[in-house]
């Protein structure tokens, strides 16, 4: 009983996945044994470089993982209360859109060429509005296209005819025509300039509060993140290697991994500070080591790292860290260390 | 008196487009010292490329100078412009399109060496290209490697090793770790702080990403729609920016820190068209301070302090306008 309670107020519950990618001969694993909780209304960064399993992720909770190669050996996912994994086509094709959207990278790409962005957002209107009139999805439309910040005449131009932050806007208006309880949103602004990317996160912000909608954001940019998220999880190697609220995460850092990311970013409060970059190369995914993947670039990391995999540890109800050297209780990373 | 090493005065980059003429880069001027960074930052499409490579004349310019050393890159023919790219080089953004997938590191590298006759010895040039290997960081069993058997960061450090093969006193560092993931961006950017302290390199360091060259440049050059808007040592960028897109620009960037808290200034709308820019302030549309005279008459980049250049005539007297 208790379990369903928790579980109702749980955006999105991804226990024990894991993906596996086959390709000649080849076992790439992009996600390992991930599992992880969002709360109604709360957003969360995934942090990672390339390579990471970040997009994997995502694309599993949608079901979209590209099959072949992709395979999802185990785990289960719940989205808005929908098993995704045993969800059938038909209930996949209810689910996605109208409780979980996701915006892609790419806004340049991502939007069809020959029809007009009016077209395409009042498309996927219809699909969930079943019986909707076409004009009627075409105001819906323009509708979304004002809460973007897009003049509603601009409905009958062609993607050509915007700008990349203007795209993202028209992305976003798609993702949200339909009123989601969570949206997927992978490297929104990367492509975008600064101020363009300030412009677009200040409208999801606006947007995530009057839809009181959950996010899980894909960055690599720890500036977003601080910005954006409520909570982070750090991926490395197909692993969460720490999860925890922003404060915890960022002021109270734990994992080597992800002090090695801030310390490879110039810090702003003092520009002459040298970087200190994380030595060597992410594993092979298709050939990881056998213990912790970050042991071989850790600057802590002991005989016992690269024997086994770390075992979650709790640092508090919120803050979990996969990492081996807090089995020695004196040990501590250096960023705690100076404050 | 410092001792300049690039002199860039009036530089001016036009193309031909269907709709006009495209001002990509609109008469550009400043000065380098020898040894020094300068960062040139600014969105997609504000010319700071085209001027890396104008300069180095990959692009034929349109009109103005640029004085290395005193020579005017811009009028020499081509022997004596093949003579002088020996001492400016480029970095490029993209190590993947910008490596000849068919060769490997070695040849890569050797291929500067040989194309302008540094060295015809084979030996000594194997010699000088694993000495090369050595000071970009690349370890001797990738000689034989092929560009797509390395990541992001060794390719760009063969791109690096490239532009060393000549022994230059300058290069042009067009969005260098753009493409790589921080953790190597960090070390990209540590061997290019390593190879100008050991070489004395001069470098311009062209940027979108703020805290990079906030952390990389000595100078900074802000550029709008082809303009130079804004120009000062780092330190007195960061901390007192006039020009109002300068502010703008530096408020929008994302800080990784959950204490800082700073209060953002939204641009409204988009960089306008290039193409047949009317004599005005290029920033006015988009600018919340923005008065008549700024759309009549462009204004003009002007020494306010010491090192201190802006584009605004109104910089110590902004009113918001409705």
């Amino acid at each position: 009983m208790a379990e369903n309670m928790k579980n109702e107020n749980l955006a999105l519950d991804i226990q024990n996945l894991t993906i596996h990618y086959e390709v000649d001969g080849d076992i790439v694993e992009a996600v390992n044994d991930v599992s992880l909780q969002l709360e109604n209304g709360k957003t969360l960064g995934l942090v990672g470089e390339t390579g990471a399993g970040k997009t994997s992720t995502a694309l599993a909770i949608l079901k979209m993982i590209p099959d072949p190669p992709g395979i999802i050996k185990s785990g289960s996912i719940t989205v808005c209360g929908h098993d995704v994994m045993k969800a059938s086509k038909k209930e996949l094709h209810a689910i996605r859109g109208k409780d979980v959207s996701m915006i892609f990278q790419d806004p340049m790409t991502s939007l069809n060429p020959v029809l007009t962005v009016g077209e395409q957002i009042a498309e996927s209107v219809q699909l969930h509005e079943k019986g909707m009139s076409k004009s009627a999805a075409l105001d819906r439309a323009m509708e979304m296209l004002e809460t973007v910040g897009i003049p509603r005449e601009r409905a009958f131009d062609y993607p050509h005819q915007f700008s990349g932050g203007m795209k993202q806007r028209v992305v976003i208006a798609i993702a949200l025509a339909c009123n989601p309880k969570l949206l997927l949103a992978d490297e929104p602004t990367t492509a975008l300039d600064v101020t363009i990317q300030a412009q677009v996160l200040d409208l999801m912000r606006k947007l995530r509060e009057e839809y009181k909608m959950s996010m899980v954001m894909i960055t690599h940019d720890l500036g977003i993140v601080a910005e954006v998220c409520d909570e982070v999880a750090v991926m490395y190697a197909g692993r969460i290697v720490e999860r925890g609220t922003l404060r915890e995460v960022f002021k109270n850092t734990k994992h080597p991994y992800t002090e090695g990311l801030f310390n490879s970013l110039p810090n702003p409060r003092d520009r002459k500070a040298e970087l200190i970059p994380i030595p060597g190369l992410m594993p092979d995914p298709a050939n990881l080591p056998q213990g912790c993947a970050f042991a071989p670039r850790c600057p802590y990391a002991t005989e016992a790292c690269t024997k086994a995999q770390p075992q979650p540890r709790k640092f508090s109800d919120t803050h979990t860290v996969l990492c081996t050297a807090y089995d020695d209780a004196g040990f501590h990373i250096r960023r705690n260390h100076n404050g | 008196m410092a001792d300049i090493i690039l002199q860039v005065e009036n530089l001016k980059k036009y193309f031909k487009t269907p709709k006009g003429m495209l001002h990509a880069v609109d008469d550009v001027s400043f000065t380098i010292e020898r040894g020094k960074t300068l960062g040139v930052v600014g969105e997609s499409g504000c010319g700071k490329s085209t001027t890396g490579r104008a300069i180095l004349r990959l692009l034929e310019p349109t009109g103005g100078k640029v004085l290395f050393d005193g020579v005017d890159v811009a009028q020499l023919d081509t022997k004596g412009m093949r003579k002088m790219r020996r001492n400016m080089q480029i970095v490029f953004q993209d190590p993947f399109s910008s490596l000849n997938p068919r060769m490997t590191v070695s040849q890569l590298i050797a291929e500067p060496i040989i194309q302008n006759k540094i060295l015809t010895n084979k030996e000594d040039i194997e010699k000088r290209v694993a000495e090369l290997m050595e000071t970009v960081g690349l370890a001797d069993r990738l000689v034989n490697t092929f560009p797509h058997e390395l990541d992001g960061g060794r390719r760009q450090r063969i791109g690096i090793a490239r532009a060393l093969a000549m022994n230059p006193k300058f290069i042009v560092c067009d969005e260098p770790v753009s493409a790589l993931d921080v953790s190597i961006q960090a070390q990209i950017l540590n061997l290019l702080k390593k190879l100008q302290r050991e070489l004395g390199l001069t470098y311009i360091f062209i940027t979108h990403d703020l805290s990079v060259v906030n952390h990389f440049s000595d100078d900074i050059a802000v550029m709008y729609l082809g303009q130079i808007i804004e120009k000062a040592p780092t330190e007195e960028l960061f901390a007192h920016p006039l020009h109002p897109y300068t502010q703008a620009l530096l408020s929008a960037i994302p800080i990784p820190d959950v204490d800082i808290k700073e209060e953002r200034i939204l641009l409204k709308g988009e960089i306008s068209s290039p193409i047949n820019p009317p004599d005005a302030c290029r920033f006015a549309k988009r600018c919340i301070y923005a008065c008549e005279e700024c759309r009549k008459k462009a204004p003009e980049l002007t020494e306010v302090s010491p090192g201190h250049f802006v584009a605004c005539p109104y910089y110590d007297k902004l009113v918001q306008q409705d």
